[in-house]
């Protein structure tokens, strides 16, 4: 079990990571979500010791980060979110220096594991290519490879499938996933959806260097208000009326992001010619109307008051 | 793109069995490949050598009024370019670090002292494998057939590679402007190199150098090395300078590298 207990790390004046409390069960993948500047990489670069925590305690597996970082490095593997590679080597190279550094394998082991994972992503034929000479598909390829080959009791995944193309995603989640089937904790850090919906079974949502909400995405969507979205776009400039939507005892929260108005409710398909009717007779232009279920993203919205971008 | 899947079992047991001196070497190891992955450089370095030797060292040798100048000369320079070449090391390190390589080898199992050591190593030995053809020219020029005086000579080259190495570590971790970084390597490394008695003997030395050149490291080397060499004694004044300065900056540059990264004192 990872244990993050009231951590937090500041640089200079800034606080990147703040009172962030946070138990990483075994075997389970989390995702971490957050927008860019979020904490994300720095909250995994502590638990790797990379970083030391300003405050608060990280422990992995019972060991505090602090006091034993070097048997902590012995169990996690890190795959960075820009591939960390010699770009002088070529993937069999980088790949096969990484187990020689994290592994007891031997020569020959070695060797058919780093075949195993690059034949699995297609890099095989690549392997002698120079890092530095390859597509940024391939090269982030290569570091997801590193942990995936490497096999750590914790592996950690930072935006796993930047500049994949959509197989390649598709092909890194399903090994992500074998990855824990066969006994590691997993956690990846995304700041897409669709990513952390669909791999994690829990996902932490992480603002600003603090955790603001955790659960697994289906119990994430639906303790969120309403459980329904009506998304309207008004005229740009325009002041919405949320007190209007005060009478509507179905309606939960009422939220804008410039002319992007999202209102959290229940019973929407009911609700919403009333709610249009109110709002046009007040003089509201509206440009167009969405009633959708809540997404991970409407979370993200609803804990944080911003988009993910 | 291959459907076919991998059998991903994770390690049950961490890597606790592999040797710190098998890490320490490894990383040392990554230094070196990365030498023999550009051999251009070694030939480019041997053939500007071999010119510097046998043009400018040969003109030279006719203004300089010394006795046995040449062979003093010769081999001065490869003491100078040994100095040079250990700083190589410190470019790599800095690189690193902007590009984030340095994360990644951070986060691998090796301690913060094994990591420098590591480095310090691997660009020492790479500064050695640099000059084997330089000094091998330059012994069977002067032929310098004595054994224990040329493992004499090689061993004091290996602790200036060590010691620059480790100064040159020391100026990467401290100095956080690319260009302020270029400039300070480029400039100490003409300091250590050029305000030394590597390519000139003391007297032949401009005056305002001439108080200090005696205490730069490539001189204890240069010292040691020709004593070694051509006088086949052991300067042991210079030899334990030469030792202080690699004691020194090893130390410096890990304590100063422990205190720079993020991560703090790490053991």
């Amino acid at each position: 079990m990872i244990s993050f207990e009231k951590a937090g790390k500041r640089f200079g004046t800034l606080d990147a990571v703040k009172d962030f409390t946070l138990e990483i069960r075994d075997q389970e993948i989390l995702g971490l979500l957050g927008p860019n500047g979020a904490g994300k990489t720095t909250l995994m670069l502590m638990m790797g010791t990379v970083y030391r925590p300003t405050s608060g305690a990280i422990s992995v597996n019972g060991l505090d980060v602090v006091k034993h970082p070097n048997d902590v490095r012995k169990l996690i593997g890190i795959a960075f979110q820009d591939p960390r590679v010699d770009g002088i080597l070529g993937a069999f190279d980088v790949l096969n220096w990484h187990l020689k550094m994290t592994t007891t394998l031997g020569k020959e082991e070695r060797a058919e594991r780093v075949e195993q994972v690059l034949r699995a992503v297609d890099l095989w034929d690549a392997r002698k290519k120079r890092t530095w000479l390859m597509s940024g598909g391939m090269r982030k390829k290569v570091e997801d490879c590193k942990v995936l080959a490497q096999r750590p009791s914790i592996a950690v995944f930072d935006e796993p499938t930047a500049f994949l193309d959509v197989p390649s995603r598709l092909l890194m989640w399903k090994m992500i996933r074998e990855l824990r089937d066969q006994g590691s904790t997993v956690i990846v850090a995304t700041n897409m959806m669709d990513e952390a919906e669909r791999l994690s079974e829990r996902v932490a949502i992480v603002n600003r260097g603090k955790l603001v909400a955790i659960d697994s995405p289906e119990k994430l969507k639906s303790t969120t208000k309403g459980g329904e979205v009506l998304e309207l776009t008004v005229g740009v400039g325009q002041q919405f009326p949320r007190e209007l939507l005060a009478e509507f005892s179905e309606v939960q929260d009422v939220t804008q992001t410039e002319n992007k108005v999202s209102v959290y409710l229940t019973s929407g398909r009911l609700l919403l010619p009333k709610i249009v009717e109110t709002l046009t007779n007040r003089g509201v232009k509206i440009d167009s109307v969405h009633l959708k279920e809540v997404t991970l993203e409407d979370v993200f919205l609803n804990y944080t008051g911003q988009s993910l971008d | 793109m291959s459907s076919s899947t991998i059998q991903v079992k994770a390690s049950t047991s961490p890597v606790g069995q592999v040797s710190t001196s098998g890490l320490v070497w490894q990383m040392a190891r990554r230094d070196i490949l990365t030498l023999f992955r550009t051999p251009w450089i070694i030939i480019s370095r041997s053939m500007a050598f071999i010119i510097q030797l046998f043009v400018f060292a040969y003109f030279i040798s006719g203004l300089v009024n010394y006795p046995g100048f040449f062979e003093y000369y010769a081999v001065g320079s490869v003491v100078a370019m040994v100095a040079s070449i250990s700083f190589i090391i410190g470019y790599d390190i800095f690189e690193e670090a902007e590009e984030g390589l340095l994360d990644y080898l951070l986060t691998l199992p090796v301690s913060r002292r094994q990591f420098i050591i590591g480095r310090a190593l691997g660009g020492a030995v790479r500064s050695m494998i640099y000059i084997i053809p330089m000094f091998i020219i330059v012994a069977l020029l002067e032929k310098f057939v004595n054994p224990v005086s040329i493992i004499a000579a090689v061993l004091d080259l290996f602790l200036l590679a060590f010691g620059v190495t480790g100064l040159s570590i020391t100026m990467a971790v401290t100095v956080r402007s690319a260009n302020r970084f270029d400039v300070t390597l480029a400039l100490l490394d003409l300091a250590v190199t050029r305000v030394s008695t590597a390519l000139y003997p003391l007297t032949k030395l401009p005056l305002y150098v001439r108080p200090i050149a005696p205490y730069s490291p490539v001189t204890f080397a240069s010292t040691t090395v020709y004593d070694a060499l051509v006088l086949t004694s052991l300067n042991a004044a210079d030899l334990a300078g030469l030792i202080a300065f690699v004691a020194v900056f090893i130390v410096l540059g890990a304590t100063i590298y422990f205190r720079r990264l993020e991560g703090g004192v790490y053991a």
